[in-house]
Parts: C-alpha cells; structure tokens; sequence
C-alpha cells in the first residue's frame, strides 16, 4: 500500500499529468480507507486525486474528496478554487468565475485564479478577453515565461503575427537554451516574410538540437527562398526584410544541401511511402 | 575505554579526582535536559508569535520583477535580434526613468529614510526583532544561572587526552593552571550544548526549526554592520535608475551572426576555422 503512496507521491513532484494511473492507484486507497497511512501529506494526496479526478470527467468523485477537504480546510482559498474547477468541470463557468473574483479580491497575488481565469476565457472562446486578461497578468509577472508562451498562441490564433513574435521573444530572453522556442520564433518570422531572421533561427534550431527535422525543413525552405530572392531581385517595397542582411550565395547554397542531406538521412529508414514524399519535396 | 584508562593511571597520577555522581544527577543532566527543553520552548513560541506570513502586495511584486525584466534583458540580450533588444531597452528605460512600475509614484522623490514609514516595512522590521529578542533573553538567563548556581563545577572527565590549547575552551571559569585539559568545567558544558544541541533539534523538531541559538549569535555579530539586511525597506527609485544606466551603456552583438559557420562546422561541412570569430 505503501508504495501506491510513494508513487503517488512521485508523480505529485514531477508535476507530471497522468491522472489515469493517479486514479488506478488512489481507488484502493480511498476504499479501504489507508490512504491515511500518508500522515501530513494526506491532503496532498486528497487535492492530487481531485484533479485526476476533474480530468478524466468524474465529477462525483471529485465532489466526494471536495467534501472532505471542505470539512478540514473551511475558508481555505485553495479549496476554493477547486470548487471552482468542479464548476468549471460540470459546466458552470459562471459559478467558477465568481469563486476566482472572489479569492483574488482577498489575495490579488494569487497566481493560480488569476491562470484559470485566463484559461477559462481562452476554453469559452472569448480570445480577446483573455488576451486582455493576460496582459495584465504579464504586466505582473513578467517573468513567467509560460504565461508569455499562452500569450503568443493566443495572439497567433487572431493571426496577430507581430504581437506574437513580441512574446516569443520573451520567452527566448527567459529560457534561452530550448531549441523549441526558437522554432516558434523563426516559423513566426517566416510566416511574417522577415526570411533573414528567419534562416537564422531555424539554423539555432539545428545548432541545438541535432538533425531535428523540422528545423531542417525549415532550413531548406528559407535558404531556397532567398537564393530565388537573390538571383531575381525583386523590387525593394515586396520584401519584408533587407537583401544586404543574408548571407553569401555560396553559403546559403551549402546550407541548403546540407539540410537535403540530413533530411534525405533522418528519413533513410523511414518505410518507402514516407521516403519517396520527402524525395519528391525536396526536389521541387 | 580500556587505553583511556592507563594513559591516565600511569600520566596523571597525581590528578587522581574522583566527581560526585550528585554533580553528574544535579548539575550535568539538569543543564542538558533545560536547555533542550528551552529550545523546544523557544521553538514553539516562535511559531506562536510569527502568525501569518505578511501578505504580499501587487504592487511590491510587479515592482520587483520590473527589475528583474531589467536583469534578464541585460543578461540574455545576446539571444535576440538587436531590432527586439532596442525595442526592450528604450521601452525598459523609459518605464525605470518615469517610474512606471514603481509602487508608489508620488513617492519618486522620496529618500530612503521615509520608506520607514510604510506601514508593512514597519511590520517586518519588529518581527524580525521579536525573532532575535527571542534568542537572546533565555541564552541570556541561562547563562546567568549557570554562572550563579555552578561556577567552578568541574562536570564530566573526556576519555581522550587533549592539549593545553583546549583549556581555553573546556576549562573556562576555572583559574587552576595545572589541571588537566581533560576536565570539563560547567560553563564549557553549557557552550558545548549551544552549539551541539542542532543536530538534537533537528531530530525532534525537523530541519526547519527555530529552537538553535548559534543562528541569533551570527545575527548579533552582523547588527553592527548593517548592511542589506532581509526585510529591509529598498529604494526602488534609486535601483531603476541604475538598471537604466545599466541598459543604456549595454553593447549589443547577437548571437546568431556568425551561426551558418557553426551550424557548417557542427555538421562537419566545414573546417573548424571561424573559432574566434565566435564569441
């Protein structure tokens, strides 16, 4: 029994979402009754088994634990927003969104009500809404860069490339090191014609994380793209970036057979069907 | 036990002293078991008196991560092309210099000293008070006590022979220059628990407690210096100001201007040649 706990208890610091085997696990312990055995971190357990719970749709459950923690936490502002998520579940927003108004009207520095305030906008489809409430948080918390992330899809889903690009920015200035933010970035920029600072990212995307295809794609894509610009020379208003920014034709035609190179290897042993698209792409 | 026992037979022969085991039942055990008792007492009281952690204002929060924006553009500025650093920096600047993130902008002209005044500074400072007044006044009455009942016990006898460097240490309050270093006198014992009672602490009472007194003795020894002390009151005003002087001398080179070569390089298309021109 013990070991469910341990394991419970694992998943718990990980923060990992698995609420599948969270639920497999608490079921024995809730019906016999040992999940006491967890002394302290009871509760934990008890809030840990409520999410599972809120996410794989039993609402019954979740409003039995609900009760307990209730019973021992009356006036808590953390069981208050787990009222709020069963609303949320059972499809009350309008009931979560007054228990979110009113924890934060007690503790405006709560982070989490203000996050699912944000996200239950974003659920119900109103996007201007949680931008705007999402703003405001990051004017806060200008250091999360997760909510900057949540930002830039919002933005990027009212095709507001600009704005978006503005976020990603912060969040490469806030986690440097992860290729995937630079991927975001330079396939914004591409979409946004500034193919200069595209190709440049795309290929710190490569630099990062080796072969990684989709960043060679791009690589091929971009480089093919300016050296089309370059021998044609279009006029100077039809281009969102500066010519005299790229770099020399005979590098930029190394680069685009190296990312052929790699590409045609990391689809080597791929099943045929999938190698013959990707020759076929690339020869275009 | 056994060699212990020789080395004093046959060196010390002249000291032979044997301790009434009243002093052990009266006198050692007694200031052992107080002062662990105090600590635990003390511990308790603490989390008595602490209450609620004070309640964090947004208006401090987003003050202190303007700042904090200031330092990772400054820090990370390579990793973004110089159009998005600039951008950053004029917009940054122009925040720090009219204070646009400052808690209290009627306060932009304000000097340190009527920071004092805020109600919340206030509230920290006396805690932290109370916390060392809570240190100091049982270690205090301990002592006394000790001093008063038991100078001059010699308590426990150590089974190893120690140097006359140690007499300082195990014998104070004791004036007889020719005892052996092995005796240990009642004073020292009490110093001996103050600083080796943690780990006991921590046994009982978990990492996390506040029943040590070595840590307010630290605190005491600091008081006089004065420096950036926890929970004192800063002059944000003062600290924009100079994270925009900061920002506005800052030299901006991006990283990815040289990244065909290395990205060439890394995939073995091209001789390793541009090593200094990578920064």
């Amino acid at each position: 029994m013990s070991s469910s706990l341990a394991l419970l208890a694992e998943i718990r610091q990980s923060s990992e979402r698995r609420p599948f085997e969270v639920l497999k696990l608490a079921e024995p312990l809730l019906n016999k009754g040992t999940i006491s055995q967890a002394g302290d971190d009871v509760w934990l357990v008890y809030e840990q088994v409520f999410l599972a719970a809120i996410d794989e749709g039993q609402i019954e459950l979740a409003k039995a634990i609900l009760i307990t923690l209730q019973k021992r936490f009356s006036g808590s502002q953390r069981v208050k927003r787990l009222y709020g998520l069963v609303n949320e579940a059972a499809g009350h927003p309008g009931e979560s969104k007054k228990l979110y108004d009113e924890i934060i009207e007690k503790d405006e520095t709560n982070v989490l009500a203000s996050k699912r305030i944000v996200a239950m906008l974003k659920a119900q489809g109103r996007y201007a809404q949680a931008i705007k409430e999402l703003v405001s948080y990051l004017d806060v918390y200008a250091n999360d860069f997760e909510g900057w992330l949540e930002l830039a899809h919002l933005y990027l889903g009212q095709h507001m490339y600009a704005q978006a690009a503005f976020c990603i920015e912060e969040v490469i200035l806030l986690q440097p090191a992860n290729h995937y933010y630079h991927l975001c970035y330079a396939e914004i920029n591409y979409t946004m014609g500034r193919l200069d600072i595209a190709l440049k990212e795309y290929l710190r995307v490569v630099e990062l994380s080796t072969d990684n295809v989709r960043g060679f794609y791009g690589v091929k894509l971009t480089a093919d793209r300016i050296l089309d610009l370059v021998k044609n020379r279009p006029k100077k208003d039809q281009l969102h970036f500066s010519l005299d920014n790229v770099p020399q034709q005979g590098t930029l035609e190394r680069l685009s057979q190296l990312a052929t190179e790699r590409l045609v290897n990391a689809y080597s042993e791929a099943n045929a069907a999938c190698r013959t698209v990707n020759e076929q792409w690339l020869k275009e | 036990m056994s060699s212990g026992l020789v080395e004093s037979s046959t060196t010390t022969t002249d000291q032979a002293m044997f301790l009434d085991p009243a002093i052990r039942d009266w006198v050692l055990f007694p200031i052992t078991v107080i002062m662990v008792l105090v600590g635990v007492f003390r511990h308790q009281l603490t989390i008595l008196m602490t209450g609620e952690p004070p309640k964090a204002d947004i208006k401090d929060l987003r003050q202190a991560k303007a700042l904090m924006r200031g330092q990772v553009l400054a820090q990370n500025k390579s990793y973004i092309p110089a159009s998005a650093f600039v951008e950053r920096k004029k917009y940054l600047c122009d925040a720090y210099e009219n204070g646009t993130y400052l808690k209290n902008k009627a306060s932009k002209e304000q000097n340190a000293a009527n920071l004092m005044t805020d109600p919340k500074n206030m509230e920290v400072m006396m805690d932290g008070m109370k916390k060392q007044m809570m240190g100091i006044v049982p270690q205090t009455l301990i002592m006394g006590w000790i001093q008063f009942f038991f100078s001059g016990f010699i308590l426990i006898k150590l089974p190893f022979p120690l140097g006359v460097r140690f007499k300082q240490m195990l014998q104070s309050g004791i004036m007889t220059p020719n005892m052996d270093v092995k005796w240990v006198s009642s004073l020292s014992w009490y110093f001996i628990n103050l600083f080796g009672l943690r780990g006991v602490f921590s046994l009982i009472l978990g990492g996390e407690n506040s029943a040590d007194g070595t840590r307010d003795m630290a605190a005491m020894s600091n008081m006089g210096a004065m420096g950036q002390q926890p929970g004192q009151p800063q002059d944000y005003n003062k600290l924009f100001l100079g994270m925009k002087d900061n920002l506005s001398i800052i030299y901006h080179e991006w990283d990815l201007d040289s990244i065909e070569q290395r990205v060439l390089v890394k995939y073995g298309k091209q001789p390793r040649l541009f090593k200094s021109a990578r920064k």
